[in-house]
């Protein structure tokens, strides 16, 4: 093969993993956003919860 | 997803400008010193690509010191995102060497050379902790077991980094802070340490995004034992 064609099989791949990595994080997210705030519109107010507090040991 | 668009966003055209720049701009190297010249230009997103691997297996390193030692949720999302980031990255490296090897050397790998496999196995130390993870029960054990293969992994990464100042086999060796000036000329230099700074811009703004899925996955779990207890 020419280098040209080495050359752009590398950058091919590694632009196919940049692209599948991001939208798997972006479509993880928005889809947990949208189930939150399902939940949260179905439970009754004050419900609220936190996610920084430290874990029980 | 509010959290790291704009680094995401800021390095994606960074990493895309550099692509183009690679393409368009960047020098020719030599056709004596090189089989495959033209394939030498992958050299401009593997290296920054392995720079932010490291970046991402330091990321996991701290998450996971974090978590065993404070049990922080934080420390435990950081290692969470570093683990998704170090593989991302030393996937896109391994393939992009490969590729490169297989143009220059004639083979894609090289089972003798130490930088090649002990990179190989930070990505698969990578790929085990992500796999692992997802396909377990989060709980306190499962956290301290996976946090201790990312703190224990950790070792590989100055090994990987040293392994061409020590064992150049077949791997190239260092082309910048080697003490003596590199040995890219300016315009290369510069194209590198750009691509690095738009790979390291990308790498955070990708931990802090799935740094933000991850609270959200725990936020979600947590609202729904509330639901299920109340039904």
């Amino acid at each position: 093969m020419e280098g040209m064609t080495y050359l752009a099989i590398g950058y091919f791949g590694m632009l196919v993993g940049i692209a599948l990595w991001t939208y798997t994080v972006v479509a993880r997210s928005q889809r947990l956003e949208a189930r939150l705030q399902a939940l949260e519109t179905a439970l009754p107010s004050g419900d609220e919860v936190a996610t920084d507090e430290k874990t029980d040991e | 997803m509010r959290s790291g668009n704009p680094l995401l966003f800021v390095g994606f055209l960074g990493i895309g400008s550099c692509l183009l720049l690679a393409f368009l701009w960047a020098p020719s190297v030599s056709i004596e010193a090189f089989e495959s010249p033209a394939a030498q230009r992958l050299f401009y997103w593997h290296v920054p690509a392995a720079w932010a691997a490291f970046i991402a297996f330091g990321a996991l390193f701290l998450g996971s010191a974090g978590w065993l030692f404070k049990r922080s949720e934080t420390m435990w999302r950081l290692h969470v995102a570093g683990s998704e980031a170090g593989l991302a990255t030393g996937l896109m490296t391994v393939w992009s060497g490969c590729v490169w090897g297989a143009a220059e050397w004639g083979t894609p790998w090289d089972w003798s050379d130490v930088r090649l496999n002990s990179f190989g196995l930070l990505t698969l130390l990578a790929t085990y902790v992500v796999l692992g993870r997802n396909s377990q029960p989060d709980g306190v054990e499962t956290r301290d077991t996976f946090a201790a293969f990312g703190l224990y992994g950790f070792v590989l990464v100055p090994i990987t980094y040293i392994a061409t100042r020590i064992w150049t086999i077949r791997h190239p060796g260092p082309v910048v802070a080697t003490g003596d000036g590199g040995s890219i000329n300016g315009d290369m230099g510069l194209l590198l340490a750009l691509s690095a700074l738009s790979f390291t811009v990308f790498i955070i703004g990708h931990i802090q995004a799935s740094m933000h899925v991850t609270s959200l996955e725990q936020r979600l779990e947590k609202l729904q034992r509330i639901a299920d207890k109340g039904a």
